[in-house]
């Protein structure tokens, strides 16, 4: 286990570590505790180099505020709530409103910002808690959240979330990590992407949902593989409202009392490199997100070895797969808002494995 | 319960080709997964329908447009028509107007070019087809591998050959086996179809040259014929046809319900690569190394010694020695015994020379010195040898 300070992106006065977790393999994920961030993934390509898999700034100090939610865990609701309002046991909660009328990720200071504490570090393993206190964003509740990264000698990379409350209040954790397979050579249009998922969730020009759309016949259809790039030109107006893929897909239906069980729901494939990523959660919701607005961010250089200049990354430089619930649930007239309600005594559980394999 | 009228949709298309037949199965799953009900009209020779074809009384038509005489008859057409085809570099190059399905034959070379540089390649050349109007594709990946040449400074090396018809068949593989000698070897070579790199196999087969210790050869199409037909299993760059199809049906769906698609264009990335022994060429990761075996391969049979391989590189003994240790874990020294053995033992099964003239020609100091190699490394006599792989061409 190696750590290494760093002085530069600290929340509060103290430094920030780094923790380098490796496999078997020769993998290495490197954690902030910025965030609980996922800052770097070196992976082999079919010919055995290792390239960085992640996005992430060129500057460390840009993890500071995080603008683009490079890697980061996003809460204490990831995704948007409309009008950044919700009722919860008869009161009406005001939150942050960071996306026009919505709010975002948490709002301007989510957990992508805070400064998160470590307590478990082994070779594999690092264990990351935050203390989100009650009125932050404006939600209700002290809620302590951990989150655990544990990277496996067969390339898979474990993410628990777990939360406890001492106010009932909405949750929704995932992990915002960008990935590139292919090293950053390129963008991810030429990415082969495949997602279980019959229907998807419809957006309006805020981007929030308006109901269940079956994928059959759109650009969203990926139950077979499908390049990204040659997608996103398809005739379709829902990739016009949100400038490319930013949408929810549906892996299950989420109900008041959800039997969360982890199962594979999306994988990517690079034919040049030869690199697979997997995903499999206990979420009921996938957020497919095309990289649309990357344009412009200065980027790190993705070969480790080399002293290479930064890059400037372009649109869909990289992509997201953020299991996730539902957007917007907490406001679900379907009775399904209760779902994602944490109330004291009870523990707010997700697990997202995302594997990293090569393909002949 | 009236059922509603299915559209009449005519597929132009050569089903007997892997490319062809893989764009209707997209096509047809678009069909199943929308249920959307059309009856296909799928001609066993298209072409014999195409002398008046806009009077077709269809809704729809979706055609490949590499075939000149389908882009040609179907100008005139009043129903919606999506081609398919191959990129052109060239926007001109185009059918106007008609939403345009394209297989990207620039990111197909490319791939291909990617995993030759990837196996550890350093020259590359192009085996691609006589210019004729149905193999407009053929030009573009030849120029798209021209391009990525001029692109990394590296010399243009591309091969047309012959048509493939019977009559001047020995006279075609005469040509490629020229060819492919009077190529520097190790070298990469990119056929821009299965057939065609099916065919240079072939060739390389009959001439004795190795494959892929002297040509590696990637194809594109990963035909499953073009496999079983060789000896050595064929690497090759998938097209995305599938996806493809699944577009082009898409669009015309889209059309029949009244969208205006003109000019709509929609490249296709290639879906995969299928690695297999053709171009498995062992890939290096040490540039000493690689450039120490570089030499040494081309001089080993003129009686080198581990002192000008030293020299050639540029760094010291002891340093080399050890990435020849870690990247072989063998001397280099036994890196040029080995590829003289290699030498002495392909003369042995090919050529009628004597002994003492292969040890010669081998590089070996003497006679005594091979036959001591070969007891050694392969526990018997260059006789020997000779005589069991005779009787083993034999038996077969």
């Amino acid at each position: 286990m190696k750590i290494s300070n760093n002085p530069d992106t600290g929340h509060t006065s103290s430094y920030t570590r780094r923790y380098t977790l490796r496999n078997a393999q020769g993998m290495e994920v490197v954690v902030s505790e910025q965030g609980a961030t996922l800052i770097s993934w070196l992976g082999p390509d079919r010919y055995g180099h290792l390239a960085d898999v992640l996005l992430g700034y060129a500057d460390d100090t840009a993890y500071r505020q995080n603008p683009a939610y490079f890697g980061a865990v996003v809460g204490r609701w990831a995704n948007r709530i409309a009008g950044g309002r919700f009722s919860l046991d008869g009161v009406e909660y005001r939150l942050d409103q960071n996306d026009g009328p919505n709010q975002l990720h948490g709002g301007a200071n989510g957990f992508h910002q805070a400064h998160w504490h470590t307590t478990t570090v082994t070779a594999q393993e690092v264990r990351l808690n935050y203390l989100s206190v009650a009125g932050e964003g404006g939600f209700p509740g002290n809620l302590q959240v951990q989150v655990c990264y544990r990277l496996e000698d067969d390339g898979s990379l474990y993410i628990e979330y777990e939360a406890r409350t001492d106010a009932a209040t909405p949750i929704n954790l995932t992990s915002h990590a960008y990935f590139n397979l292919n090293g950053g050579h390129t963008d991810v249009g030429d990415h082969l992407l495949s997602i279980d998922a019959d229907n998807y969730l419809r957006v309006d020009e805020h981007l929030i949902p308006q109901g269940i759309t079956s994928v059959s016949g759109t650009a969203f259809d990926f139950r077979l593989p499908a390049p990204i790039g040659a997608r996103l030109v398809w005739p379709d107006p829902q990739l016009a409202l949100a400038h490319g893929f930013d949408h929810c897909y549906c892996l299950q239906k989420p109900t008041a009392t959800d039997s969360p069980q982890l199962r594979d729901v999306a994988s990517v494939y690079d034919p040049g490199s030869g690199r697979a990523l997997s995903v499999a959660t206990t979420a009921t919701g996938l957020q497919f997100y095309s990289g649309n607005w990357l344009e412009g961010i200065q980027g790190r250089s993705h070969d480790p070895s080399a002293e290479l200049p930064p890059t400037t990354y372009s649109a869909h430089a990289g992509f997201c797969l953020e299991a996730q619930s539902w957007p917007n649930q907490i406001n679900a007239t379907d009775g399904s808002a209760e779902a994602v309600v944490l109330r004291p005594g009870a523990v707010y559980r997700q697990t997202t494995v995302y594997r990293l394999t090569v393909r002949e | 319960m009236k059922m509603p009228t299915a559209h009449r949709i005519a597929l132009l298309f050569n089903a007997n080709k892997i490319y062809d037949r893989e764009i209707i199965s997209g096509i047809a799953a678009y069909l199943r997964s929308t249920r959307v009900q059309w009856d296909l009209f799928l001609e066993e020779d298209f072409r014999c329908r195409l002398p008046g074809i806009e009077r077709w009384q269809g809704d729809g038509i979706i055609a490949d447009f590499d075939d000149p005489a389908v882009c040609e008859a179907l100008s005139r057409s009043t129903v919606p028509v999506v081609a398919v085809g191959g990129s052109y570099e060239n926007e001109a190059d185009y059918p106007p107007h008609i939403p345009y399905v394209a297989t990207d034959n620039f990111k197909l070379v490319k791939l291909a070019y990617d995993h030759l540089i990837e196996s550890g390649l350093q020259r590359f050349a192009c085996f691609s087809l006589p210019e004729a109007a149905v193999n407009r594709w053929a030009q573009e990946r030849e120029n798209a591998y021209a391009g990525l040449m001029r692109r990394d400074k590296l010399q243009v090396e591309i091969f047309r050959g012959q048509t493939t018809s019977a009559p001047s068949w020995n006279e075609a593989v005469e040509q490629q086996i020229n060819w492919l000698h009077h190529l520097p070897k190790p070298i990469g070579i990119i056929a821009v179809s299965d057939a065609r790199a099916r065919l240079l196999l072939q060739a390389c087969m009959i001439a004795g040259i190795a494959v892929p210790e002297q040509v590696a050869l990637i194809g594109i199409d990963n035909d499953p014929l073009a496999r079983m037909l060789t000896r050595v299993p064929l690497s090759s760059v998938m097209q995305g046809a599938e996806e493809m199809g699944r577009t082009a049906a898409h669009l015309l769906h889209q059309m029949l319900g009244g969208m205006r698609l003109s000019g709509t264009r929609i490249l296709v990335p290639p879906a995969g690569i299928n690695v297999l022994e053709s171009s498995r060429h062992e890939s290096l990761s040490d540039p000493y190394v690689m450039q120490a075996r570089h030499f040494i391969r081309q001089y080993a049979c003129q009686g080198i010694k581990t002192g000008q391989v030293i020299d050639y590189v540029g760094i010291s003994r002891s340093a080399l020695e050890s990435h020849f240790r870690q990247e072989l874990e063998h001397s280099i020294h036994d890196e040029i015994l080995h590829v003289k053995l290699h030498a002495a033992k392909t003369m042995l099964e090919r050529e009628s020379r004597t002994i003492a003239d292969i040890a010669i020609s081998c590089g070996f100091t003497s006679i005594q010195y091979m036959h001591a190699v070969f007891k050694r490394e392969l526990s018997c006599t260059p006789g020997e040898y000779r005589e069991r792989t005779l009787l083993g061409r034999m038996q077969h």
